[in-house]
């Protein structure tokens, strides 16, 4: 390369790296919406000044030397600034519920059938896993339901292993009876509150 | 000239997981508490010292430390549902990572030293937003639900610098 082309050209990326870096702020946050529309708000805390978000795609960044600055961007900018945000978002995840036998601890056999097509969908997500989460009734002590809750799922867990899903992809998880399918008084017996879900994410 | 400093740069970036590491936590770790799911280009899980590039459906251990590459981006999901998914050239600590799968309750911190998060909350956020927390050198983020952005970008020094300095100041700050 010439004197001249070396002194027109060389100079040019870090010339352009320093104007890129002296631009980008020192940390900047965005609120995207909220999936269903529901409202959400972060607070953003920078330096002594407390900053609330709490409509989307509002913003607040602080320069390197300090000074805060709020605004408004878009959808179409935070995809052009954050592509591989948007593009690597893991797809929501996919409930299925499993009933058992009525006072027992086996599937019924519409949900024993179900599990085939829970590790399908499992196995065609990256990293895919499957989260078993079991519920009781009400009927019982609260520590005891929790740890039946949490046996039921295990059961299950054996159920998807013995079908071929590897085990440290699956996680149990016992609710006790914290989240039932119908509200009961204490104390009461209900079929349809002893169930398991699962999420496949 | 500009072309060696432009390719140091690359080499600094690459090199600086390792450099700025030490980070010890009180807790037993290495229990998984999440899992890698898309993966493009370089990533990597940086933990005791010992940076290995990821895969999807590696897991990912509190106290890690997830670097992406130039190129590189990944998301992750974590025990309660929250979705991290760093960008390109991120630096980020998962600081604290506790969720009682029972109660749904827990504890969050994540520390993005460079680079760029999206971050959708999980159970942990509905049940205890106010132990959920993002933070980058200049701010911290407390949510209520959400999905939301935070990038950071250090300022012009060598990043290994940068790096062990806001590990030592972050250091600081856990005690």
């Amino acid at each position: 390369m010439t004197p001249l082309s070396a002194w027109l050209f060389r100079p040019f990326p870090v010339a352009l790296l320093a104007l890129l870096t002296a631009c980008a702020p020192a940390s900047k946050v965005v609120l995207l919406p909220q999936e269903g529309g529901r409202p959400s708000a972060v607070t953003v805390t920078m330096g002594q000044q407390v900053n609330e978000l709490n409509r989307p795609y509002q913003t607040v960044a602080v320069s390197p030397r300090g000074s805060v600055e709020s605004g408004l961007t878009t959808a179409a900018e935070v995809a052009e600034d954050y592509p591989a945000l948007l593009r690597l978002q893991p797809a929501a995840g996919q409930t299925f519920t499993l009933h058992f036998q009525t006072g027992t601890a086996e599937l019924t056999p519409e949900s024993r059938a179900l599990l085939p097509t829970v590790i399908e969908t499992a196995r065609s997500r990256a990293g895919g896993e499957i989260i078993v989460v079991g519920h009781t009734d009400r009927q019982g002590p609260a520590d005891t339901n929790d740890r039946l809750s949490l046996q039921r799922a295990n059961a299950i867990r054996d159920l998807l292993i013995e079908q071929g899903f590897q085990g440290d992809r699956i996680e149990p998880v016992g609710r006790g009876e914290r989240e039932p399918l119908v509200p009961t008084d204490d104390e009461v017996s209900e079929p349809r509150n002893r169930r398991a879900d699962i999420i496949v994410r | 000239m500009s072309a060696f400093r432009l390719r140091h740069l690359a080499t600094t970036l690459v090199l600086s997981g390792g450099l700025a590491l030490g980070c010890a936590s009180a807790e037993p770790t290495g229990q998984r508490v999440g899992t890698f799911k898309q993966i493009e280009g370089e990533v990597w899980l940086v933990r005791d010292g010992v940076r290995a590039p990821v895969r999807s459906g590696d897991p990912v251990t509190e106290a890690g430390r997830i670097q992406t590459g130039p190129g590189g981006a990944a998301s992750v999901i974590l025990k309660d549902g929250t979705v991290l998914t760093a960008g390109p050239e991120t630096v980020m600590d998962l600081s604290r990572f506790q969720y009682d799968s029972t109660t749904q309750e827990g504890n969050f911190l994540l520390d993005l030293l460079q680079g760029s998060v999206r971050v959708v909350t999980g159970l942990l956020a509905k049940v205890n937003p106010e132990r959920f927390k993002v933070q980058t050198p200049t701010s911290v983020v407390g949510v209520r639900g959400t999905d939301f952005i935070v990038e950071a970008n250090p300022p012009i020094e060598p990043l290994h610098v940068y790096l062990r300095k806001h590990y030592k100041d972050h250091s600081r700050l856990r005690r």
